[in-house]
């Protein structure tokens, strides 16, 4: 259910990667999540740390004004996303609640022309790559689905990102998984979780290299992530930082 | 049955309302209250993921082999089954169970586990998770056992559905995925922590949750800070920040610049921060 949901979000990222002619970017994502969301604009933000972001990409000039409205005043969505670690949404902008929660902003972002706004931070677990915002002109909270979608739109910007920074993965196909398999971003799994963690230790690197180390292993090695993670739990695997990732290093 | 420990867990299950409410503690409590107040052996907590699956919230025993029953109930199982229906499921003997969850009675099974009971999480029409609870001994659960805790999950799903305002569901759909990262930030610390001491995975997480009740530090927020570099689990506490009280509204920010050095001991590579 979550894979196919996955594949899908993919799929429509890549198509509006092909229609532009251009290998998939943060700019693929927003457009398809505006329309797959049914929203009226998003915006994305690169950041890595507690630095205040890099905007990659908007949809429109409101979702522009809308990201620099939150850095010029220093609150809204997308920042309290980036440091709680689960998502902001705000269905009615003009709520007092809203107005409690961004004295300014919320007032600021309505008279901007928004109703609603959502914003999900690109997070798995400990490792931050920033944030992807929505909003919609009208009020109005997303439905059940449109949120379980906004929420794969992310996963897959995560990803994204993340391996935008790894200079070895070279273009891959950030979503289709290692072992022939599709999205494998889709998989929670704990020992996936467990397995990057021990391998900061091993690799004496930080979390966001060691999963990307963790996934160009099981590309290399044409394995499921999930089978690489468990060979890594169960000690019976132990990545060196020098292991090559082409051969056999580091088994 | 325990009864000052009952009436204590119910009044702590309608506890969410206070100023500093995690939800990852509040599920705990669930999970190790059915433990203690029922004749059970382990019990875990799925809720749905909007994404379109359950997740793992909470689990009485952090044992690898429990949490992966517990993903497995992704493709088929009785907490599966319960909360799509939105009905208590039981299982008195899993051998008996071959043929409607045959990769799940085996694995339970081989986990030690004879008997399963599945109660959902759920409030008129809307089911949001299920909690499984487990026995090693075949046989049916007693009455008063299910009674009580279909009672827990009933009062815990009130409490996380409570109307606190007209935008409960936001509110409830922002605790929920803040959780589930936090689940993996606690995974991932897990795994560093393991690494580093040569521990398994339960002997890691209990250091962890030890570590975090002893210096009033939320177990999230602690595993953060370790894989961050900014805390130590073991030896001296370092930049231990007190246990925030600005929850509402606005989250405390946990991307705070890590202190100067790394204390001795405590082995963070150089540049980790970086990240």
């Amino acid at each position: 259910m979550m894979r196919d949901r996955a594949s899908r979000v993919w799929g429509l990222v890549a198509i509006r990667a092909s229609l532009r002619g251009g290998s998939v970017s943060a700019a693929d994502v927003c457009t398809a999540a505006v329309a797959s969301v049914e929203v009226t604009g998003a915006w994305l933000i690169a950041a890595a740390n507690a630095d205040a972001g890099h905007l990659m990409s908007v949809t429109d000039e409101v979702s522009e004004h809308l990201a620099e409205l939150e850095l010029t005043l220093g609150e809204g969505p997308s920042l309290d996303a980036f440091a709680s670690g689960g998502p902001a949404l705000a269905s009615d902008l003009r709520t007092r609640e809203a107005a409690s929660r961004w004295p300014a902003f919320a007032v600021a972002a309505t008279e901007a022309g928004a109703g609603a706004i959502f914003a999900f931070p690109l997070r798995i677990g400990a490792i931050r790559a920033g944030v992807l915002g929505v909003y919609r002109a009208r009020p109005g909270p997303l439905t059940a689905f449109q949120l379980g979608d906004a929420l794969v739109f992310a996963d897959t910007a995560t990803l994204l990102l993340l391996e935008a920074q790894d200079e070895t993965a070279g273009g891959r196909d950030p979503a289709a998984g290692p072992g022939g398999q599709p999205a494998d971003l889709a998989l929670h799994r704990a020992e996936i979780d467990q397995a990057t963690g021990m391998l900061t230790e091993q690799l004496g690197t930080g979390i966001a290299e060691a999963l990307l180390r963790l996934r160009a292993y099981a590309y290399a090695h044409d394995r499921r992530l999930a089978d690489v993670a468990g060979d890594i739990v169960g000690r019976r695997l132990r990545l060196s930082a020098e292991a090559d990732l082409t051969g056999d290093g580091g088994g | 049955m325990d009864g000052e420990l009952l009436s204590e867990t119910f009044v702590e299950l309608t506890d969410t309302l206070v100023a500093d409410f995690d939800m990852i503690d509040f599920l705990h409590v669930l999970t190790d209250r059915s433990v203690k107040l029922l004749d059970v052996s382990a019990a875990g907590l799925l809720l749905a993921d909007p994404r379109g699956e359950l997740r793992v919230v909470a689990a009485s025993s952090e044992a690898a082999r429990l949490l992966e029953l517990f993903q497995l109930q992704n493709d088929q199982g009785p907490c599966l089954d319960s909360f799509r229906t939105g009905q208590p499921v039981s299982a008195a003997d899993l051998d008996a169970e071959a043929q409607r969850w045959p990769r799940f009675a085996a694995a339970a099974r081989l986990s030690g586990f004879a008997a399963v009971q599945a109660l959902p999480m759920r409030l008129r029409d809307q089911v949001i998770g299920a909690l499984n609870l487990f026995r090693a001994s075949p046989g049916a659960f007693a009455p008063g056992d299910v009674r009580v805790g279909q009672a827990l999950a009933d009062v815990a799903t009130i409490s996380l559905l409570h109307e606190r305002s007209l935008r409960h569901s936001d509110t409830l759909n922002e605790q929920l995925q803040a959780a589930l990262n936090s689940r993996v930030v606690i995974e991932q610390a897990k795994g560093k922590l393991a690494e580093r001491l040569g521990l398994n995975m339960e002997q890691a997480f209990v250091l962890l949750r030890d570590y975090a009740r002893n210096h009033n530090l939320r177990l999230a927020d602690l595993a953060q800070a370790f894989i961050d570099g900014t805390q130590t689990v073991v030896g001296q506490a370092v930049a231990a920040e007190p246990r925030t009280t600005a929850r509402t509204g606005q989250p405390h920010n946990p991307a705070r610049p890590a202190p100067p050095q790394a204390p001795p001991g405590n082995g963070a590579p150089a540049g980790e921060q970086a990240t």
